[in-house]
């Protein structure tokens, strides 16, 4: 008989050491975070560490502040006039709501990549030279060069458009734009790079394309995204948190989470019964 | 995990192939009752009709996998409904084996009809075949009402099942050995205790699969194991 137990580990461990990230540090290490938008209590004290060169994945229903707690993670909610953010978050030890931390400095380290492809209305080119610029990280033109060729390189992107780096962003394909758009959150060497959803807008053509990015991109990165796809979750990623009505209900090893959750809210929301 | 999924359709499948293996496992203890029987009586006409009954088994086995095949491509199920599906195909193999030993005793049955029989070991063999048969319907019922203790209690009547196995192969070897012209009869007897013997094993495995689908993990591979025959019996010791 197979060995169901042995294989699950096998599973479960497959991705963790093919890699062997640095596993001792996290990389970010959120304590008792809570967040409110006005009265609304939308994250409920949740602890969580994420790791380094890993891709973890937030999955729950709508409304449950996944997307919340991770616009907490390079302080996106500050935008937001009426959130308040309660607890530490942590990157690399360093608290990233210290009065003294600089956000759009945090900005560069922790990347951001939305929903919806949201390219500048500049071309190609610019669109990934933009942070790099702002942020002075290129001394000449033969730098900028450099960043914008890896970084596109990096996003898949670069046999696709190199021939025509001046023509306008917002003329790729839905599925180039997005990879424009994670190629512009890495031009500025970021850290952590944060997904909203990344493939909700793209066809699933476009969606293997980024969720094999994904899997690349954990090489050099943290990578955190937020998805409804649950079969996306388990393809892409190494750690699954699953939240629900503001409170992080499960953490754990993706495979584990599939196949064995201890919640049994979560089992609810992964085989698709009402709960 | 008893809410229903919010597509129905989902529940529908799943509820129709468990059917289809316990469908499985009642025509396995009817073909298992019946090879027992025609051994019992010398019915050559039931044991051939048992072992045409075999075809049913494994067109069944067929259809549970092609069934959990088309679930897990279009559903893809996760966590509990994935151990379901996967519990699904374990257990129709290890039917289909018990289908084939079934076939195996009446194929058997039908050659000792013509033969001199060796005195006890028939009812000793119906009564290990009882016993057996017993595990078997437990761990489909454990099965089907996801009772991981029933299912426990079952793995841990497989000791006796083995027990009673090593006594008759010590029987049927001083048999052989007493009189060589019982080992024609003895061989055929001796390959039945042994199916039987097998599908406590099965049964014990069936039971397994609820323990996996109900805690999630399989119980660890220490469970009793109690063949003895292989010490009993030492060509050096003559």
């Amino acid at each position: 008989m197979v060995d169901m137990a042995a294989m699950g580990t096998t599973m479960k461990d497959m991705h963790q050491t093919d890699r062997n990230p640095t596993m001792t540090e996290p990389k970010i290490s959120a304590k008792n975070v809570n967040v409110f938008y006005g009265e609304t209590h939308a994250i409920k004290d949740v602890t969580v560490d994420i790791a380094d060169k890993t891709v973890t994945a937030f999955i729950g229903p709508s409304g449950c502040g996944k997307s919340t707690f991770l616009r907490c993670l390079n302080r996106m909610n500050d935008t937001i006039d009426i959130a308040r953010v309660q607890g530490t978050i942590l990157l690399d030890g360093q608290d990233i709501y210290d009065p003294r931390i600089d956000p759009v400095q945090l900005r560069a380290q922790v990347g951001m990549v939305f929903q919806k492809p949201n390219p500048f209305p500049k071309s190609i080119y610019d669109n990934v030279a933009y942070g790099p610029r702002i942020h002075g990280m290129a001394a000449n033109k033969a730098e900028l060069d450099d960043i914008v060729e890896s970084s596109l390189r990096r996003a898949a992107l670069w046999n696709e458009v190199k021939d025509r780096l001046d023509a306008p962003g917002t003329g790729l394909s839905g599925g180039q734009q997005q990879r424009l758009c994670i190629a512009r959150a890495i031009a500025t060497s970021p850290e952590v790079l944060l997904m909203d959803e990344p493939c909700s807008a793209l066809d699933p053509i476009a969606t293997a394309q980024v969720e094999e990015l994904i899997d690349e991109l954990r090489a050099n990165y943290s990578v955190v995204i937020v998805t409804h796809s649950m079969q996306q979750a388990a393809r892409v990623s190494q750690k699954t948190a699953f939240f629900h009505l503001g409170q992080l209900v499960e953490f754990g090893d993706t495979g584990e989470i599939f196949t064995n959750p201890r919640d049994p809210r979560t089992e609810s929301y992964i085989t698709g019964r009402i709960g | 995990m008893t809410k229903e999924h919010i597509v129905s359709a989902f529940d529908r499948d799943l509820e129709g192939i468990q059917a289809t293996v316990m469908k499985m496992g009642g025509l396995v203890e009817e073909a298992l009752r019946g090879a027992i029987k025609a051994l019992e009586t010398g019915d050559t006409e039931l044991a051939q009709k048992v072992r045409k009954s075999d075809r049913s088994v494994d067109e069944l086995d067929l259809k549970v996998k092609h069934d959990a095949a088309r679930i897990l491509a279009l559903r893809s199920p996760t966590a509990s409904d994935l151990r379901l599906v996967l519990s699904v195909i374990e257990i129709s193999a290890h039917l289909e084996r018990c289908g084939d030993y079934a076939k195996n005793i009446a194929k058997r049955s039908i050659v000792l009809a013509e033969n001199a029989q060796i005195e006890g070991t028939v009812p000793a063999l119906r009564r290990m075949a009882t016993f057996v048969l017993s595990m078997l319907s437990d761990a489909l019922d454990a099965y089907i009402r996801k009772d991981a203790s029933l299912a426990e209690a079952v793995i841990e009547r497989d000791l006796e099942a083995d027990d009673m196995y090593n006594t008759l192969f010590r029987s049927l070897l001083t048999h052989m050995m007493e009189d060589p012209r019982s080992i024609a009869a003895g061989m055929h007897l001796h390959f039945i205790a042994k199916n039987i013997e097998r599908v406590g094993d099965h049964a014990t495995g069936i039971a397994e699969q609820t323990i996996y689908v109900v805690t999630g993990a399989l119980p660890e591979d220490d469970r009793p194991k109690k063949d003895g025959t292989s010490i009993t019996f030492k060509p050096s010791d003559e």
